[in-house]
């Protein structure tokens, strides 16, 4: 038989629990609604960290509910992110950079870039590294972290009037209809656009879960980017609202 | 014992034409389940096979593969608005893609001027819009439905391959985004110089996605390789299975002279094609029109309707019948009508009895990406008039299996119906030396070379 007091403290700790999964909930979607305009990745990585930050302070709480000591947890959890930050140093650098080349550094797979001493075409960006094809059909890996630290020159034709937007929709989305209403979308946007180049999605990975996409958007004038992506973005939050409510 | 290949096809045009809805056969004859067998069916009255490649081509090539061992269970996606989703006939499963009647209009519209634009009859200025346009929203939506139609149905077959056809299917092996080998049917003419400039980085880019692409000729290829097309690449001529075009009978042959009013002594020349401007009518009939007071017992019997894409249960297009229109009054103003028959659609029957009862045939096109109807007339032994820019002249070694003439020349048309009217050796020699050339087009050549492009492409 558990006794009474124990009993309650448990029972205190589940509510703590379902309190912080509401409150996470809850944050998530406030900042989606708050931030339409945002890239997704970067709204999405908000949402993240927000979310894991509110599971943490919760379940300590929670913890401490239980009459544990949470000082010697914290510590260890401490300790254990300062050894993984010394030991994975570089590796983090280059995930973090590739993090930032990912929103703000403008190449992606099939572009002509000159980094440093270094030109080709960009045939693969992993986590830590890019892969160039040199035109003498030799591989260069240059570390993500240089893409923050060196000037990175796009040489693509047209590169400079292209706004690539990721969008990662559920795997059950009518993808015809989805992309019909983003076009549409863009196609209202035409008076800022390039007229020679159309706006065109393209799946770039399907999984079980999700449709990664991109939509490639030819700009007029390049000083209107961010304006544009951030209309663009706010059209697609509210088609994927739409496809969820009619669902 | 190599590999059966698992393949998936996919062509616009379906093999069969529905006359009537899914429900519609369902009051017809109580339950159908789905896929429903063709023959179960009634070939006339609730569905029609479709003219051209599709059902010439493409579909006896699947059922010879079929018979051989090299492919098994074939599954073909197509648009097809009316009818069921699926249907089944020779081991083949075909799946429907069916679109709102609006969202066919846009797209057969869009499709149009794609097609225009290739052919070098849109003008630069009039494609820019075009990209704007909610039609082109609809062509892109029937490619991206065929596109995921493909991958639901390689999900539960696991496809060897991907195999798409035509101009108007390009953007699909881009839309997948699939690792699997995807082959590619270009059935149109190719001439590089003719793609507009606003088109060419994306048209090389959907080229490029595919392992290889087909040509229906070597010029074609060679022009696609200029363009900047990197992947591999084959000509293989477009074929048909011999067996089908049977001798008609002497009661059949006659049949037909009858329904269309020619009498025992006319002297017959042929047309077949789709009513469609690029297909050239109006050149044979104002060629014709030149000979008609030194040949008064000859008449010009031009077989054909509109395509898929003409029906009213296809796409909806009516450029045939604004076609026709056109001819007939061209006919008429020209002071032929008595001599000149538009017979409308043929059955295979009526079409077997046409090629035997002509003298001649003539392929007048303006652009053609081959031209199987020369093919078909030289089954036949008869001599064929062909126009220099259709891709089957390629064949055609002129005054040994044939005469080539230039299409926008109708006195140089009309000398060449003269001579083969006049010189009665010399038609029946380009007769037998064009039934020599017509191996070339046999079914079993084409298939051994399309089973080649597919087994090098998946290893076995």
């Amino acid at each position: 038989m558990i006794p009474y007091d124990v009993m309650i403290k448990i029972v205190i700790f589940a509510v703590i629990v379902a309190t912080t999964a509401v409150l996470a909930k809850i944050l998530g979607l406030l900042i989606k609604g708050m931030f339409k305009t945002w890239v997704p990745a970067v709204r999405t990585h908000v949402q993240r960290v927000v979310s894991v930050s509110i599971w943490v302070v919760g379940l300590i709480f929670a913890i401490e509910q239980l009459g544990l000591r949470t000082d010697l947890f914290l510590l260890i959890l401490g300790l254990l992110g300062v050894g993984a930050l010394l030991a994975l140093r570089d590796t983090l650098e280059n995930i973090g950079a590739k993090y930032f080349s990912d929103v703000y550094i403008p190449f992606k797979v099939g572009d002509m870039i000159k980094v440093g001493n270094s030109s080709g075409k960009v045939i693969e960006i992993n986590p830590v590294t890019t892969v160039l094809l040199t035109d003498d059909k030799r591989l260069v890996s240059v570390p993500n972290s240089v893409f923050v630290r060196e000037k990175v020159v796009n040489m693509t034709p047209h590169v400079w009037k292209e706004i690539l937007v990721p969008i990662t929709v559920n795997g059950d989305v009518d993808l015809p209809e989805f992309e019909s209403e983003v076009l549409k979308a863009c196609h209202r946007m035409r008076r800022y656009l390039d007229d020679r180049f159309p706006p065109i999605l393209t799946v770039k990975g399907r999984g079980k879960q999700h449709v990664d996409l991109v939509l490639t958007l030819m700009v007029k004038e390049p000083s209107k980017k961010n304006e544009i992506i951030s209309s663009v973005n706010q059209k697609i939050s509210e088609i994927e609202d739409k496809i969820k409510r009619e669902k | 014992m190599m590999a059966k290949i698992s393949l998936c096809v996919s062509s616009q045009t379906p093999l069969v034409r529905f006359n009537l809805s899914y429900g519609d056969l369902i009051k017809k004859y109580g339950r159908l389940s789905l896929p429903i067998n063709l023959t179960n069916l009634a070939e006339g009255d609730d569905y029609e096979f479709n003219a051209g490649g599709v059902t010439r081509m493409v579909f006896p090539l699947l059922k010879r593969m079929l018979d051989t061992g090299i492919l098994k269970s074939p599954q073909w996606v197509s648009l097809n608005s009316i009818g069921p989703e699926t249907i089944t006939t020779s081991g083949i499963t075909f799946h429907h893609v069916q679109l709102e009647k609006e969202r066919v209009k846009g797209y057969g519209l869009a499709k149009e001027s794609i097609w225009q634009a290739l052919h070098g009859i849109q003008k630069e200025g009039n494609l820019s819009p075009l990209l704007w346009q909610d039609e082109f929203i609809d062509y892109t939506y029937y490619n991206r439905s065929c596109s995921e139609l493909a991958l639901q149905l390689d999900k539960e077959n696991d496809f060897d391959l991907f195999y798409i056809h035509d101009f108007q299917q390009l953007p699909m092996a881009h839309m997948m985004h699939a690792i699997k080998p995807k082959i590619f049917r270009w059935h149109i003419p190719f001439d590089e110089s003719l793609v507009p400039d606003l088109w060419r980085h994306s048209l090389a880019s959907y080229f490029n996605s595919y392992d290889v692409v087909i040509a229906s000729c070597r010029r074609y290829l060679e022009s696609l390789k200029r363009f900047g097309y990197k992947g591999k690449s084959s000509h293989i001529y477009p074929y048909i299975d011999q067996d089908t075009y049977k001798k008609p009978s002497q009661s059949e042959v006659g049949e037909f002279s009858h329904k269309f009013g020619i009498g025992e002594d006319d002297r017959v020349v042929l047309m077949v094609a789709r009513l469609d401007p690029m297909k050239g009518q109006d050149r044979a009939i104002r060629g014709f029109a030149k000979i008609k007071k030194n040949f008064t017992d000859v008449k010009l019997v031009v077989a054909g309707n509109g395509s898929f894409s003409s029906s009213k249960r296809g796409i909806g297009l009516s450029k045939a019948e604004r076609w026709l229109g056109k001819l007939r009054e061209l006919v008429k103003a020209l002071g032929v009508e008595d001599s000149v028959i538009f017979t409308g659609h043929l059955t295979h029957k009526e079409l077997q009895a046409a090629y035997e009862r002509c003298e001649l045939t003539v392929l007048p096109s303006v652009l053609e990406g081959f031209g199987l109807v020369v093919v078909e007339s030289w089954l036949y032994k008869k001599p064929a008039v062909v126009s220099l820019t259709a891709g089957v002249a390629e064949l055609v070694k002129h005054e040994e299996n044939g005469l080539l003439f230039n299409p926008d020349d109708s006195d140089d048309l009309a000398n060449k119906f003269s001579t083969l009217l006049t010189n009665q050796n010399l038609a029946s020699a380009l007769g037998e030396n064009g039934f020599i050339t017509s191996r070339r087009c046999f079914l079993e050549r084409g298939m051994k070379a399309e089973a080649k492009v597919m087994q090098d492409l998946v290893g076995y």
